[in-house]
């Protein structure tokens, strides 16, 4: 579980003529991760693919584009189709259906392109409309020079100073002075210099004819009419889509099979009669795969195993062995989280296992509410059923672990709603006058130690009152023993993982030292705090012996620089708490406002729930609404994004990818979901 | 020892220390993380798929925080002691 699956080398070697029979017996049993060859070896060349390869890329490329056209987003099946009707209505699909569809969508492309055409001229069109002229007189001369935009002052002085013949129109727009300037040709250049004096900014004027307002109103209706003509284009394609979905699908992956098998050849090496494909296979698989293969091509192929020497010095040169994570079904979702960060490697841990450990208490106990954590609960059951793809499918699963150790910590913290929310109603709350008993009799260490349960739970301590002094310096305590164990693991695991590489040094020297310095430290601090003074000794005693061990190793004395990492990773753990302790302040101040301010202030000063007035409930209660919608959303994010760092800056860091991320197996062949077997 | 203010002014100086301490940190922690979620931002526009990470990220630098945090709580809690030495 902690270990990918164990993988053997193998090697396939066989005559020619069962290549194809070969293929599609290996895409069948999806067992063999194909190691490609280079072509590096003398006398072996790469295989040339085989069959209809080139028909079927060219299908799939045609059949890409029509669901890129369509907008084909991949989905969970609706129903599945055997292989003979794909074959059967592939033709229609891919010429009928598919032509259709490539006019539509080009024919919806160019109306789009028309309208903005059309929107631009409206758009150049409107400035003139201040301008008495029609549009035919803008254009069309020989001798006369045209000049219409915007300026910012008069013009028509400066512009007779320079040429005595001239005609200019002016109209006020919104914000500037449109002008129309005609003067005689050779004026031109002087005249423009003239306009730009005053600001002048060209308005460019289209080629149309008749006045601005009828040319506007001529240009609005043809869009008009362009986009009647689209609708029910656009409903076409969606009706098409809708129709074809799931076979459009089951075509594509049907084709995807199809060019994987007849190119698969590319990754095999061959001589003029023979081929050699090179692989791994898990070991416990490896009888099998032989007695498949061997039955189909009746002992014309011959499946061997590489001794483990040979295997060794063919990792040395380069191949990287594929890890398979191997996990119980309830750890598979966890396995989401180690993929963000890296695929293990073939050596390494796989540390999903020890994710679903620490991850989901994590989350509990950042989130800790009853409240929250059922209505996350509901939250994710509803969105399970919307998405139903693998990876959403994972992540809700994650979540919906760490919803239920909210609640189990919700009990522990005495918190539905947050504190003073419906806990206290539910369950009662210590009177006064116990609490002083209680105080008499040595057991009552602040207010809400005891939580608003009041009653002794398990230890004495629970329900606990997150926002009390001694609560918050228990979880302080917790968080940093949660710290420890975290990071120790991480440490174990990581001395493992430099045995497993032969690095010696390395494991003693380098993890270990890590290790014994955060668990004595931790030590050195509970005896100051226990005042235990011999735990202290003991503990700073060993964290010297530590940091000594970390100067004899590897990095010699620069490993002293890691030093202060080390403390501070275990103060990071204090995230446990202090997440914790801003959304239980958000909701405590939720249900303080509403119940304490807002209640009474709109029911006249009442102080008890009987005399609240009508207004004042609904009033309170849309506050409490909000604002605790505002909290869940921060605590689904937080609690999960911070425990995340934990293992990956935390954790991990200390045994993970220290060698670089793994290849993940991937045996050759195709998963069918819109296929039938 | 100089007797430098009653206890509960020293308590409130406590107090303000505590803040300033979280505060600071917090204004810190949002410098570093605004570079991060601009730089993280144009990363999830170019590749959608980025947007977990990028997440993750930008927690990288609420550490700081924590930091403050752990200096309030020590400044808070060891009021006691401090009140110890100091009052008279």
């Amino acid at each position: 579980m902690l270990r990918p699956v164990n993988m053997s080398r193998v090697v396939v070697a066989g005559s020619k003529d069962v290549i194809s029979p070969v293929v599609e017996k290996l895409h069948e049993l999806r067992l063999l991760h194909i190691v490609n060859y280079n072509g590096n070896q003398p006398g072996f060349e790469i295989g040339k693919s085989i069959g209809k390869s080139k028909e079927y890329s060219e299908d799939l490329i045609k059949l890409r584009s029509i669901t890129r056209y369509l907008d084909l987003k991949n989905k969970a099946p609706d129903k599945t189709f055997p292989e003979s009707q794909i074959l059967s209505e592939m033709d229609n699909l891919l010429n009928n259906v598919g032509a259709d569809v490539i006019a539509t969508y080009e024919r919806i492309t160019a109306i789009e392109a028309e309208v903005k055409s059309k929107q631009d001229t409206i758009r150049s069109l409107n400035p003139l409309a201040v301008l008495p002229l029609p549009l035919e007189s803008y254009h069309g001369y020989d001798s006369l020079a045209t000049f219409v935009g915007t300026v910012t002052s008069p013009v028509d002085a400066d512009v007779a100073r320079v040429s005595p013949a001239h005609e200019i129109y002016t109209g006020s727009a919104k914000n500037a002075t449109q002008v129309a300037v005609f003067v005689p040709a050779e004026k031109a250049s002087e005249v423009s210099a003239v306009l730009s004096e005053h600001g002048f900014s060209e308005t460019s004027v289209p080629k149309l004819e008749g006045n601005v307002a009828s040319a506007i109103a001529a240009q609005e209706s043809s869009i008009k009419s362009l986009e009647a003509e689209k609708a029910p284009l656009l409903k076409k394609l969606a009706d098409i889509k809708k129709q074809n979905e799931d076979l459009m699908l089951a075509t594509d992956e049907y084709l995807s099979m199809q060019t994987q098998k007849t190119e698969a050849p590319l990754r095999f090496a061959v001589t003029e009669n023979a081929f050699i494909i090179d692989g791994y296979v898990p070991s416990d698989q490896f009888s099998r795969l032989k007695n498949e293969l061997e039955s189909t091509t009746g002992g014309k192929l011959e499946v061997s195993l590489i001794a483990d020497k040979e295997a060794e010095e063919l990792v040395e040169k380069g191949e990287d062995i594929p890890s398979q994570m191997d996990n119980p079904s309830v750890v598979k979702p966890y396995e989401l989280i180690t993929r963000l960060f890296a695929i293990p490697e073939y050596k390494e841990f796989d540390p999903s296992l020890l994710i679903f450990v620490f991850f989901p208490i994590m989350f509990g106990m950042i989130l800790g509410d009853v409240g929250y954590g059922i209505m996350i609960l509901l939250i994710l059951l509803g969105l399970k059923k919307k998405f139903r793809t693998p990876g959403w499918q994972q992540l809700i699963n994650v979540v919906m672990i760490g919803g239920v150790w909210a609640v189990i910590f919700g009990i522990f913290y005495g918190e539905i709603f947050g504190p003073l929310g419906l806990w206290n109603y539910a369950i009662g709350m210590l009177t006064h006058h116990e609490m002083a008993a209680l105080q008499e009799a040595g057991l009552f260490f602040g207010e809400g130690v005891f939580g608003s349960l009041g009653r002794l739970g398990p230890l004495g301590v629970f329900p606990l009152y997150r926002l009390a002094t001694n609560a918050v310096l228990l979880l302080i305590g917790v968080s940093l023993f949660i710290g420890v164990v975290h990071c120790s693991v991480g440490s174990i695991c990581g001395i493992k993982t430099e045995l497993n590489y032969g690095e010696k040094k390395h494991a003693y020297f380098e993890r270990l030292p890590v290790m014994l310095f955060q668990v004595f430290f931790s030590i050195a601090l509970l005896g100051l705090v226990m005042g235990q003074s011999i735990l202290t000794y003991l503990g700073i005693i060993v964290v010297v012996l530590s940091v000594v061990m970390l100067v004899m190793g590897p990095e010699g004395p620069m490993g002293l620089a890691h030093v202060p990492s080390y403390i501070s990773n275990l103060i990071s753990y204090l995230r446990l708490l202090a997440i914790g302790l801003a959304s239980v302040g958000l909701a405590y101040a939720a249900n303080q406002l509403a119940f304490y301010v807002i209640m009474p202030m709109l029911s006249g000063g009442a102080h008890n729930s009987a005399e609240f007035s009508m207004l004042a409930i609904i009033v309170g209660i849309v506050i409490l609404v909000a604002v605790h919608f505002i909290n869940l959303l921060l605590g689904i994010l937080s609690p999960f994004m911070h425990p995340l760092r934990l293992h990956y800056v935390e954790m991990f860091t200390k045994f993970y990818s220290a060698h670089g991320g793994g290849v993940e197996y991937s045996p050759f062949g195709h998963v069918r979901r819109f296929l039938k077997a | 020892m100089a007797v430098v203010a009653d206890a509960g002014t020293l308590y409130g100086l406590l107090a303000v220390g505590a803040g300033l301490a979280t505060g600071l940190a917090g204004i810190g922690a949002g410098v570093g993380e605004q570079g991060i979620g601009a730089a993280v931002v144009g990363v999830v526009a170019e590749e959608p798929g980025f947007l977990g990470k990028g997440l993750f990220l930008m927690l990288l630098p609420e550490t700081l925080i924590i930091f403050g945090l752990a200096v309030s709580l020590i400044l808070m809690f060891a009021w006691t002691p401090f009140a110890g030495i100091v009052t008279p």
